[in-house]
């Protein structure tokens, strides 16, 4: 048997060949056309969606003949042109930003001190895994009643929920990136001689920095839809009132077509801090350092 | 304290390194353990021997024999439960730049920074010198390893050979009193592994600097070293110490070099 095998394979041929030209499918690698191009761009084809909804809407709109419930996308946009020209959409915007920036640079203050005592000791971090698997899940409306009670109608009340939206998701997540920055980083960090804040700032940080920035996106997102949520309720606490506000005045006028110039300026805001703001961070670091978690 | 009992048997040649002068390493009795989830474990038992100036000490066995544990003990990560590590006289504390250590894995390297950056950004923290002179010096070490193209990327865009020369030209640029390499080519190719072989010998002979290099390959073992401690396994204890600098790449047909191969592997595994 083995014999028989082996004068098989020893009978067979050897093949050398020369390698010729492959003229024949043109260049190896081709440049498609400009239209394969375009059509394969996301921003193109979102665009179209887009496009397509906007002809829906008008037509919906325009086929129930309700401005009071429905109105047109032509009747929003005219809302939404009119009520930024006379500022009054503008200045709402401003209220809800100013709050909102207070509220989430608040809670990335206390958000540090959490991960800083949850990676200095083992209680730390019990306390703060406990703490955050406890309130995360909480929706930050559902301690509102709890705001007014204890800080009245106000921007206090506001900046207390504005918090508990934020402050657990990234503590958290935080936390969980410096605890996985693998060891031999560490060990390299520590060999080079990198301590105390040093330490952290140069090498931990940057190490977790995917995590972290999951977690400011995430307390972003949070944190806008919680104000918008909670000034409908809050109502007008400062000067002018916020764009929730904005929003809940103009139900109670019947001006729909504003209601809806102002859902869209809350779209309009939220795309714009998630989709350019945090893409550019990302595209600066994470992507650009190859680490993207 | 009583030595580990056995008695050392002087073999073989002498080593070409400097006998009279004092030890680099000087370990004595050591005894290191670590804890997992579920136990105690000893990874070196007593373990001896020293690293003279100019050696390139080569810590060989199979896994489970302790070598990477006792490299990250010369590192300072881990202190011996017995027995003392004595660095040019004096214990061993804490991870320092006198001893940089280059690691297998390959995420060792900043991942935020460019191949200039990860070497300058350590080089100015441990030697504490100015931008201009960290660039200047990083600039000669990443020619050194020849990934001068590649001076601008980062660690991501490389394959594992060149972070591993990255890596290396660090730890040079460093200009550490011992360079310290756990297993650093283990996860490469065979063709890749054998060119990074040839490209440190040349370092080193530019350099001359001490080197303490873990492997459990016997013939990297031969080819890298001068002076071979051999583990054996669970725990880890010196089976014994080999001479081998007169091998390099040239002499792999050389009867001698099987012969010793063949004795090393005896030791280790028992007879084939």
């Amino acid at each position: 048997m083995a014999s028989a095998s082996a004068s098989a394979l020893i009978d067979r041929p050897e093949i050398e060949n020369a390698l010729g030209e492959v003229g024949g499918i043109g260049d190896v690698a081709r440049r498609l056309t400009l239209w394969e191009r375009i059509s394969q761009s996301p921003v193109v084809r979102r665009i179209v969606v887009l496009m397509i909804f906007a002809l829906l809407w008008e037509g919906a709109a325009r086929w129930s003949d309700n401005p009071l419930l429905f109105p047109s996308l032509t009747d929003t946009i005219v809302a939404l042109w009119d009520a930024t020209l006379n500022g009054t959409l503008p200045a709402r915007v401003a209220t809800s930003l100013e709050v909102l920036l207070l509220g989430y640079s608040l809670a990335l203050v206390i958000a540090m001190l959490l991960t800083i005592m949850a990676v200095s000791s083992a209680f730390g971090a019990d306390v703060l895994t406990t703490l955050t698997s406890m309130f995360n899940p909480l929706p930050a409306l559902a301690i509102l009643p709890l705001a007014l009670l204890w800080l009245g109608i106000g921007i206090p009340g506001l900046i207390l929920v504005m918090v508990q939206s934020v402050v657990w998701t990234v503590a958290i997540n935080t936390f969980v990136g410096f605890q996985s920055v693998p060891a031999t980083l560490r060990m390299a960090g520590q060999n080079f001689g990198f301590s105390g804040l040093g330490y952290i700032f140069r090498i931990l940080i940057p190490a977790a920095f995917p995590f972290i920035l999951t977690g400011l996106k995430i307390g972003w997102a949070h944190a806008w839809r919680t104000l918008i949520g909670a000034e409908l309720v809050f109502g007008v606490a400062s000067r002018s009132g916020g764009l929730g506000w904005y929003i809940y005045e103009n139900r109670a006028a019947l001006e729909t077509a504003n209601v809806f110039a102002g859902l869209l300026a809350v779209i309009a805001i939220g795309f714009t801090v998630e989709n350019l703001l945090f893409r550019t961070i990302e595209a600066r670091t994470i992507r650009r350092w190859g680490i993207v978690s | 304290m009583q030595a580990s009992g056995s008695m050392s048997v002087m073999t073989g040649d002498l080593a070409h390194s400097d006998l009279s002068a004092p030890p680099v390493l000087d370990l004595c009795g050591v005894t290191l353990q670590y804890k997992t989830r579920e136990s105690l474990v000893t990874a070196a038992y007593r373990i001896s021997f020293q690293a003279l100036p100019g050696d390139r000490t080569i810590l060989l066995g199979p896994s489970g024999c302790g070598k990477s544990t006792l490299l990250k003990a010369i590192g300072g990560y881990l202190q011996p439960v017995e027995g003392q590590i004595l660095f040019r006289g004096k214990p061993i504390k804490r991870p320092a730049p006198d001893r940089v250590m280059v690691f297998q894995e390959f995420d060792q390297l900043f991942p935020w920074k460019t191949v200039k950056e990860n070497i300058t950004m350590p080089l100015r923290v441990a030697r504490g010198i100015s931008q201009r002179e960290a660039e200047e010096r990083a600039l000669d070490y990443i020619d050194r390893v020849r990934l001068t193209k590649f001076r601008d990327s980062y660690p991501y865009m490389l394959s594992g050979g060149m972070k591993q020369r990255v890596a290396i030209a660090r730890a040079l640029a460093i200009e550490p009193d011992i360079l310290l390499m756990d297993e650093p080519f283990a996860a490469l190719d065979a063709l890749t592994r054998r060119q990074m072989q040839e490209e440190l010998l040349e370092l080193w002979a530019a350099i001359r600097c001490n080197m303490v290099f873990v492997t459990h390959s016997i013939d990297e073992a031969i080819l890298v070293g001068s002076r071979i401690v051999v583990l054996s396994p669970h725990p880890g204890r010196v089976r014994a110490e080999l001479n081998c600098s007169k091998f390099d790449f040239g002499s792999e047909t050389d009867p001698e070099f099987s012969e010793l191969k063949t004795k090393i592997h005896t030791m280790l595994f028992g007879a084939v």
